[in-house]
């Protein structure tokens, strides 16, 4: 799906916590997340932790999609 | 290490109000068997009831939703007992004399946790496909408690260790019976291997243990796979029941407590010690849910594949999707050591064949053996007699609404048979 929308010109971050699998399919703005199960959040936190957590993952993707890249980039968070 | 397994083949079982195996029949009371599992508080806390049934090679009979398959041993001489830190005390197995109730299982089944259980049928094409419909099955078929719908750990504990706690009770009635057939299996001193046998290249089996949670898991020893680092285990400690299952993945490529038994790359590598090969040991690692964690264990697995001078190792993989990665990263990272690796996995490559079979890909991971496309579909007849019920069908991983059609044949991905392309290679659609 990353490459079909970027093929139709628009960048793309992918967000996902197996980071080489994103490798090996060619994502080019790729932001470490979480755990399999829960990629956008951590249910051993507390909520406000939880929360600050998921801003902090978002704005991380935002920044990715606005960064001009050569090649494939993990953005670590 | 020394391990001496006594075959005793079983080809018949008869419930009968006496216990015993006698010329090569296993006859056993049912109801000793329920008291035997409710002796444990968990199974008493979590299971209502229990039925029994046998199913024999041939018969019209399918078994369905299948949790565990497991064979009955006893340890007959040496330290420790079967299923160490689980059912046994904790102690090191592997070596001495162990039994084996051959040719038989204990299967669980019935409502088990409700999704991505398997099918076992005793006759047919499915059976083609199960390793398990050769054996003479001893059918325990649990009964949820009230409740179990918020505590499914809980019950999938307790129905694993009802499992164990059957074979355990089976086991024990051939602690006295002479066995039909023996063989030995040794495992040398990394010092006395490389003296024995200089010229061989020094071989390890890399043991992938599934370790994602969530109803996907292994215990070493009783310890959960997610909370170990990669370590080192003798080959015969698995023959004894280190390694359980507590793994409710897709039924194809799960390893089974039976399979872990019964592994059939250790099996061929003590085939092929002293002639081809010095088989040094097995590396046990996990492949857990955190991305930090898959790099932890497989630098660690590469790690100790240098530290003990390895020329080749055997990678096995459980499960699908992202533990791909896990076989990959170790296949990567082994290879760069210096050794060389064969993989044995399955493929997910579509019901048409034509996808990518693998969630991830790397150039050194260029020796590969599969146990068949999960994805294939298959036709099962109607079978006369159902063990568990078929409620489930239609849910289980490789199933789809309809899998379960008016007439009572089943149309579903292959993935939905326990142990159809199992990645140890235990399996009918090897290569071998």
């Amino acid at each position: 799906m990353v490459k079909e929308i970027e093929r139709a010109g628009i960048p793309v971050v992918h967000m996902c916590t197996v980071t080489p699998i994103s490798m090996t399919v060619g994502a080019n703005r790729i932001v470490p997340t979480i755990a399999i199960p829960h990629p956008l959040g951590n249910p051993a936190l507390s909520h406000d932790e939880e929360k600050a957590l998921r801003r902090k993952l978002v704005e991380r993707a935002l920044e990715a999609l606005t960064t001009e890249v050569e090649d494939q980039t993990i953005f670590e968070v | 290490m020394k391990l001496e397994l006594g075959y005793i083949q079983i080809n018949d079982i008869q419930f009968s109000k006496e216990c015993k195996v006698e010329a090569n029949t296993l006859y056993v009371d049912p109801d000793a068997v329920k008291a035997f599992m409710y002796e444990d508080d968990d199974v008493k806390a979590w299971v209502k009831d229990f039925s029994f049934d046998v199913a024999k090679p041939g018969e019209s009979v399918r078994i369905t939703p299948v949790k565990d398959v497991i064979e009955p041993r006893v340890k007959v001489e040496g330290p420790g007992g079967m299923f160490p830190g689980v059912i046994s005390k904790v102690d090191t197995v592997g070596s001495g004399k162990t039994h084996v109730l051959r040719g038989m299982a204990v299967v669980t089944a019935g409502k088990i946790v409700g999704f991505q259980e398997g099918i076992i049928d005793m006759t047919g094409p499915g059976a083609d496909y199960t390793p398990f419909s050769k054996l003479n099955n001893f059918v325990v078929v649990a009964e949820p408690a009230e409740g179990y719908q918020d505590h499914k750990h809980e019950y999938e504990h307790a129905v694993r260790i009802a499992g164990l706690r059957a074979a355990v009770f089976i086991g024990e009635l051939g602690r006295n019976v002479t066995p039909d057939e023996s063989e030995e299996f040794e495992t040398l001193g990394i010092k006395e291997g490389i003296e024995e046998y200089p010229d061989l290249p020094r071989v390890a089996y890399v043991h992938m243990l599934q370790s994602q949670g969530l109803l996907h898991d292994t215990y070493v020893y009783g310890v959960d796979a997610k909370r170990t680092l990669t370590t080192i285990i003798n080959p015969t400690e698995t023959m004894d029941g280190a390694i359980i299952s507590g793994n409710c993945v897709s039924a194809c490529d799960k390893n089974t407590t039976y399979h872990h038994q019964n592994n059939p790359v250790v099996k061929a590598m003590f085939a092929a010690h002293g002639k081809t090969l010095n088989y040094v040991c097995n590396i046990i690692t996990n492949e857990n849910v955190y991305l930090a964690d898959k790099q932890r264990s497989s630098d660690w697995t590469a790690k100790l594949c240098r530290l003990l001078d390895l020329d080749g190792a055997i990678v096995s993989q459980e499960g699908f999707g992202n533990p791909d990665t896990d076989l990959i990263m170790n296949t990567k990272k082994i290879e760069l050591q210096g050794v060389k690796t064969t993989i044995i996995t399955d493929e997910y490559a579509g019901q048409d064949g034509k996808s990518q079979s693998l969630a991830d890909a790397d150039p050194l991971a260029d020796a590969v053996v599969t146990g068949g496309n999960a994805n294939e579909v298959i036709i099962l007849p109607k079978l006369d007699k159902v063990i568990g019920t078929l409620d489930y069908v239609d849910v289980i991983a490789g199933g789809h609404a309809g899998s379960l059609r008016p007439d009572g044949t089943i149309e579903a991905e292959l993935q939905v048979i326990t142990g159809a392309t199992n990645e140890m290679g235990f399996n009918r659609l090897s290569a071998r």
